[in-house]
């Protein structure tokens, strides 16, 4: 098991080594094959991982990494469903996304970066994934944040691209500043930074503290999972190549935040403040970024909200107190949002870069798979019944409904709204790209080729169908996910609602998602209805939903401008006419003290012998009168 | 005739003062050098007359050592004399004045 664990591990690890050392030396074909046979090769370990150690938890110890007196930080992973589930995501996940980026980065000469940075990444998605102890787990957490920076800016000789990046990792890294802060106090607190003894011991902790690591932990979770406050980096994020976007964006980084949130959940729970702080910031940050999503244009953008909103969605579920329900809706989302994100992948390179869905239309005759594919993640991600996304929702929508404080009624509306909303974003990118008609702007679309369009079969698949493992026992199904996870410290297999009300939210649910829909086909459907007027590509690109609420330009105009301002003051006014001319006026004094005394020195050597005969005669005679005044 | 300690002194402090004045007033590179060489004859007479005095050889000993010395200067500093004339096509010491401030 120790063998399996550490090649699921450090596969992804020696992928990226072999990239960076040999990656330039050996032509395009095996490095394509390197990349993503480490990964496959993980995906097989994990999948061993899986079944060998089903139900089981335990924790290993690799090696020790720092042990100074009782400060001891090991590299070890601790094994439980949680985390082999995540792994077994995560594997599969990059490994069809590698086969992807075989066919999207076919004619980038950069491919041995590409794959080195893909497969660290991975590997530091796989630390997260597994680590006991949260050092360690923070050296993931930084790993991947290094390897999104990086990747955002893969093409950096662009400038846009290149500050898309920076704004990424620095937003980021306001976030992870909370995570050192707990990483601190779990340290004072249980002399221990392993989360095994974190979340055995977390019963000792006062109200107080508990409420501050709660909030701690959901302030660096916020920075990673790109929720309201810090939310303004993920839709620039999108700058980087669509299999990134899709990889790191969607799929995997993002839900960092949440998965952290999962595996210290006993920490988190100990506080109704942090608990509701969570679920209350998951459900605003759902509804901004749904509403968001509507005004958007570029495709990529739009997912990119998209993804916003059910992270929040997923932090909704988890302050709710479900474990089970989040990770359900992070699997199922991590299938259909990275569909998406590959299928718009391939949408956008058939029309030569081009991201406006204003400016598409009537792609349902150049590219039939695809169009099929990107319906099966649209219905997953509007949550129609009765396919996967479906259950996932209402298991959340049920979760909310079930907790007793009352503040998560209110909760529970804002979630119902932001489902509207999202099955309205949802079919209103999808009928703007595939049904209307054609936009003159689409000519000569370029055939993409199968090594792109195959790998998203199973991701389709698996995101109709991922729900299912969800299945309420209410509808005669299993409700396999909650009971695999049911030794997971602090999950619940059951909600305790009444099956009307199960089913009177299953009801509501599916209506507002089904009345989105239609509402969606009026508007940007293939035929005019009341006389609607489609959008036009021609229209400028503004207002209010476009900017997402502005929160951008409230952050450049309130936080960026003012700190712009006071590094010009302290440049021009402190620096330069402070201390620089300071420095310079106080070095003038030494040639005008040196002006007088520099006729000494006349580079006469005469004048030297002179002087120097002087001083000695001087000297002699200062001895004969001290020794006959007898001194 | 006998020579006094005094006289000795007298005598060396003479040369000296004429060996240092020549070296500080000549601006010929060449006289520079004669009056060092006359300076070191003054301390030499001093030494000799000092070591009759006390009748201990070691004065006479060093005599020779400032003899030797005093040719070994000699050569290495009319070396450099011949050098800079060279370059400079002359013997004058203030033309040699680029340490000016």
């Amino acid at each position: 098991m120790k063998a399996i664990l550490a090649l699921i591990l450090l596969l992804p690890l020696c992928g990226a080594l072999f990239q960076a050392l040999l990656g330039r030396a050996a032509s395009r074909r095996p490095a394509e094959i390197a990349a993503c046979a480490a990964i496959a090769g993980s995906f097989v370990c994990a999948l061993a991982a899986f079944i060998l150690g089903w139900e089981q938890s335990f924790t290993l110890e690799f090696f020790r990494w720092i042990a100074v007196d009782n400060f001891v930080i090991a590299a070890d992973v601790f094994f439980n469903p949680l985390s082999s589930l995540m792994a077994l995501m995560v594997t599969f996940v990059s490994g069809l996304i590698h086969v992807y980026s075989v066919g999207y980065m076919r004619e980038d000469p950069d491919y041995s970066r590409y794959f080195c940075y893909l497969n660290l990444f991975v590997f530091s998605m796989l630390v997260i994934a597994f680590a006991d102890n949260v050092v360690f787990l923070f050296v993931g957490w930084e790993g991947v944040g290094f390897c999104s920076y990086a990747l955002i800016g893969f093409w950096y000789s662009d400038e846009e691209k290149a500050s898309a990046g920076k704004k990424a990792f620095l937003l980021t890294r306001i976030g992870d500043v909370g995570f050192g802060v707990a990483i601190g106090l779990f340290f004072v607190q249980f002399s221990s930074t392993s989360i095994t003894v974190i979340n055995a011991n977390a019963g000792q902790l006062t109200a107080a503290m508990a409420t501050a690591m709660g909030l701690l932990l959901l302030w660096s979770a916020v920075g990673k999972s790109a929720q309201l406050p810090l939310t303004v980096w993920l839709p620039d994020a999108m700058a980087g190549p669509t299999p990134v976007s899709a990889l790191i964006h969607a799929a995997t980084m993002v839900t960092a935040g949440v998965y952290l949130l999962m595996r210290l959940y006993p920490v988190v729970a100990l506080s109704p403040d942090a608990m509701t702080a969570v679920a209350a910031v998951g459900v605003v940050t759902a509804l901004y970024a749904a509403l968001s999503a509507l005004g958007q244009r570029d495709i990529k953008k739009v997912l990119a909200y998209s993804t916003i909103s059910q992270l929040g969605y997923m932090f909704l579920a988890l302050g709710a107190g479900d474990i089970s329900g989040s990770m359900g809706f992070l699997l199922s989302h991590a299938f259909y949002k990275s569909l998406l994100f590959l299928c718009a992948g391939c949408v956008i390179q058939a029309l030569h870069e081009q991201g406006d869905i204003y400016a598409m239309g009537g792609l349902r005759r150049f590219m039939p798979g695809v169009f099929w594919l990107f319906l099966a993640g649209a219905v997953s991600l509007a949550a129609l019944p009765p396919f996967g996304g479906f259950l996932n929702k209402d298991r959340v929508l049920a979760a909310v409904f079930g907790n007793p404080d009352p503040v998560f009624r209110v909760f529970f509306i804002g979630a119902l709204a932001a489902t509207f909303l999202t099955s309205l974003y949802a079919f209103r990118l999808f009928f703007c790209v595939f049904l209307r008609p054609q936009a003159e702007t689409v000519h000569d679309v370029r055939p993409v080729p199968g090594i792109m369009t195959g790998p998203l079969w199973p991701l389709a698949l698996l995101a109709l169908s991922a729900g299912f493992l969800n299945f309420a026992p209410e509808w005669g199904g299993g409700a396999w996910l909650p009971r695999f996870l049911e030794t997971v410290q602090g999950s619940v297999a059951h909600i305790g609602i009444p099956r009307e009300s199960e089913r009177m939210i299953a009801a509501v649910d599916a209506l507002l998602a089904l009345t989105a829909v239609l509402l969606a086909f009026v508007l940007y459907g293939p035929v005019r209805l009341f006389g609607v007027r489609g959008p036009d590509a021609r229209q400028p690109a503004r207002g209010g939903l476009f900017s997402a609420l502005y929160l951008d330009s409230f952050y450049r105009s309130f936080i960026a401008r003012p700190f712009e301002v006071l590094a010009n003051i302290l440049w021009h006014v402190a620096d330069e006419k402070g201390v620089d001319r300071g420095i310079i006026r106080s070095a003038e004094i030494f040639p005008n003290l040196a002006a007088g005394i520099r006729f000494w020195t006349t580079g006469k050597l005469s004048t030297y012998l002179g002087m120097l005969f002087l001083g000695f005669v001087a000297l002699l005679v200062g001895l004969t009168v001290t020794f006959y005044l007898g001194l | 005739m006998i020579a006094t300690m005094n006289e000795v002194l007298i005598l060396s402090g003479l040369v000296f003062i004429l060996g240092a004045v020549c070296a500080a007033a000549r601006r010929n590179l060449i006289m520079i050098l004669v009056g060092v060489e006359i300076m070191l004859n003054a301390a030499g007479i001093a030494l000799v007359g000092a070591s009759l005095r006390w009748a201990v050889l070691d004065g006479q000993v060093f005599v020779i050592f400032i003899m030797a010395f005093a040719a070994a200067e000699v050569s290495v500093g009319l070396a450099l004399i011949v050098f800079s004339q060279r370059r400079t096509k002359s013997v004058n010491a203030d033309s040699f004045s680029l340490l000016r401030g």
